[in-house]
């Protein structure tokens, strides 16, 4: 992860060019809107980390914006740009979820200081997400589970290549089970008695990855009190998953190459080189060809990384391993959660073939809790599970699955009152993901 | 076709306050550091440059823009340097502003005397640095957090004084490979 996503919105050009060209420079992506209206429409097909916002526009005002942004995202930070005049207002900004509010003009000290802070809790926020996902994928996801073709070459896959040490890239979309392939190669290959260390690149701001991954020596930086191992000397002897590694900043990518060239590194601030052994499976849910044509990661790193390479299919294409999954998360779940569930209704059953599960197996897992959990008897009928719709109890006649998604996509959004974090998590599937199937298929919200 | 643009033209605005033997320093500096030729060649006047009348500094992204036009063919990138200090709307000074992978920056020297009289020394490595850094960001570098690399984004004349005038491992590759783009493109 390197700069913060940008959105600067200010009815002024100028402010617009200069303001967006000076956080471009320190290493953001910027994105500008000349109003209320453009920036509310850029936020409901983009993800933002933060908003700059003016508090004085023609149409809709910077407050408006601020509420109707807050209201969809909550983790959005908001900064107020305010005049002398205006501070009332952005006072009251700060008691409808404003992050902070800036007086103009303003020192580019002052702003860059405070871009730091918002990007430093935001990668706090996410860390303790990825702690808490990964918390319930231990106990949901032990093995992976299918009968299916597409399924068991990848089991084949496995087999082949776990003895190897090459480097492994897990392609595929969030929530097919990347994580799991890549436990399953390390339990079988002749690593499986050393760690399995994981590390979510994109949980971390570029500096805190470094030193999760590096470690550091004592005194490299204030907060260094005692020297700390990084991730790769962890993973000594044992397997390092790097997951999502689409998001890793130009630098660590630099760094990585080092790395995977010939396993040796420095700690931050330390300058005896360590030499590791381990093995890297890393994964993506990014197109890193497209990404290479974009320009934000690097070929020569692809082509280290890209040596075994192999998809997680997405749930619908083996959707023969519904109702095998559906036993499993049942039992499961019943067990969890105390309750005497022990049938699956074939109604229910149908339910689960005709859906397309955005969200693959995750959603799925999700799906099941819920059903078990709202269920009244010891069977799970359609109406316990989130995406039974009564209108489709004999299945949705002629209708495409793309079709099928988008109005169960703006149906849980408007459920949700347009709050895309909640309905990302009904849906099982990430806010990104979300956000990129409401831009595909134009889904907004009314005004 | 071979694009001609190859020079990195060096353009005093007026009398930027540096002296003949500065001005030669920085142009030596600057061919060492990119490996490219330079040229000293001023392209705007000073008058040329409308102060805001209530801020009294200058705006500097329009100067910019008219730098790119007014750049020779055979220039690849260009650096401006004016003595009068600069602004963007909403932020109350800048040190300096360039176009990311763009044509032109420009460098103001108005706030390097910061600090207890700085002796000449101080002062030719603060120009020599900023200099790099600008121009540097037209070669599509962004801000380093690596303190003694030149793409440091300082807040403070003290570390601009304690960064080198090199560039970290990481924005050295990135600028290799900068170059390496722009050679493929037939420039430099």
């Amino acid at each position: 992860m390197s700069g913060a996503k940008i959105l600067v919105v200010d009815d002024e050009l100028i402010v617009r060019k200069s303001l967006g060209g000076w956080l471009e420079r320190d290493g953001h992506k910027v994105d500008t809107a000349s109003s209320g209206e453009e920036a509310l429409e850029k936020c409901g097909n983009t993800r933002y980390d933060i908003l700059l916002l003016d508090i004085k526009m023609e149409g809709l005002s910077g407050l408006d914006v601020l509420k109707k942004v807050k209201e969809n995202d909550p983790d959005v930070s908001v900064v107020m740009i305010t005049a002398y005049g205006s501070i009332p207002s952005a006072i009251e900004a700060m008691k409808s979820g404003a992050y902070e509010y800036l007086l103009k003009p303003f020192d580019p000290d002052e702003l860059m200081v405070l871009i730091e802070k918002i990007m430093h809790h935001q990668a706090e926020r996410r860390e303790t997400q990825f702690l808490r996902e990964q918390y319930k994928e231990r106990t949901r996801f032990e093995s992976m589970i299918g009968q299916s073709r597409a399924l068991q070459s990848v089991f084949d896959l496995i087999e082949r290549i776990a003895p190897t040490d090459s480097t492994v890239l897990i392609k595929g979309e969030t929530g097919t089970g990347k994580g799991l392939a890549a436990r399953a190669i390390h339990t079988k290959s002749r690593r499986s008695q050393g760690p399995f260390v994981v590390v979510n690149c994109g949980a971390f701001p570029e500096h805190l990855l470094e030193s999760e991954l590096f470690g550091y020596q004592k005194g490299a930086f204030t907060d260094a009190k005692t020297t700390k191992k990084g991730r790769l000397e962890l993973a000594h002897g044992g397997t390092l998953l790097l997951d999502e590694i689409g998001e890793i900043s130009m630098r660590m990518q630099i760094d990585l190459l080092r790395v995977l060239e010939d396993h040796i590194f420095y700690r931050v601030g330390g300058t005896q080189p360590i030499e590791g052994d381990f093995r890297i499976i890393a994964a993506t849910n990014r197109d890193l060809e497209r990404a290479i044509k974009e320009g934000s990661f690097r070929e020569d790193l692809y082509y280290r990384l890209n040596v075994i390479s192999f998809s997680m299919p997405p749930l619908r294409d083996h959707k023969e391993d519904i109702p095998l999954l559906a036993e499993y998360f049942l039992h499961r779940f019943a067990q969890e959660t105390n309750k005497p569930v022990d049938q699956i209704s074939r109604a229910a059953l149908d339910e689960m073939m005709l859906y397309d599960w955005p969200g693959n197996v995750r959603e799925f897992a999700n799906a099941m809790e819920r059903a078990v959990v709202v269920g009244q008897g010891r069977k799970i009928l359609p109406q316990d599970l989130p995406i039974f719709r009564p209108e489709y109890v004999s299945g949705p006649k002629g209708r495409t699955l793309r079709e099928v998604e988008i109005e169960h996509l703006g149906s849980i959004l408007k459920e949700t009152g347009w709050n895309v974090s909640r309905s990302a998590d009904i849906l099982g599937i990430d806010r990104s993901t979300l956000y990129d199937k409401m831009k595909r298929y134009a889904l907004r919200k009314p005004v | 076709m071979i694009s001609k643009a190859h020079t990195l033209v060096i353009s005093p605005i007026g009398d930027p306050g540096l002296g003949g033997e500065l001005l030669e320093n920085l142009e030596q500096e600057i061919r060492k550091f990119f490996g490219l030729e330079t040229d000293l060649r001023p392209l705007i006047e000073e008058q040329d440059l409308w102060p805001d009348p209530i801020r009294r500094q200058v705006h500097s992204t329009p100067v910019l823009e008219t730098l790119s036009i007014l750049s020779p063919p055979e220039a690849l990138k260009v650096l401006a340097i004016t003595k009068l200090d600069l602004f963007i709307p909403i932020l109350t000074h800048v040190y300096g502003e360039a176009q990311l992978g763009g044509k032109a920056c420009i460098l103001s020297t108005y706030r390097f005397t910061d600090g207890l009289f700085p002796g000449k020394e101080t002062f030719r490595c603060r120009i020599v640095k900023e200099a790099l850094h600008e121009l540097s960001h037209t070669f599509n570098l962004r801000h380093c957090r690596d303190p003694f690399c030149v793409m440091h984004y300082c807040r403070s004349m003290m570390e601009v004084d304690r960064k080198s005038n090199q560039l970290c491992r990481y924005c050295a590759v990135l600028l290799e490979d900068e170059m390496k783009r722009l050679a493929k493109a037939g420039t430099p």
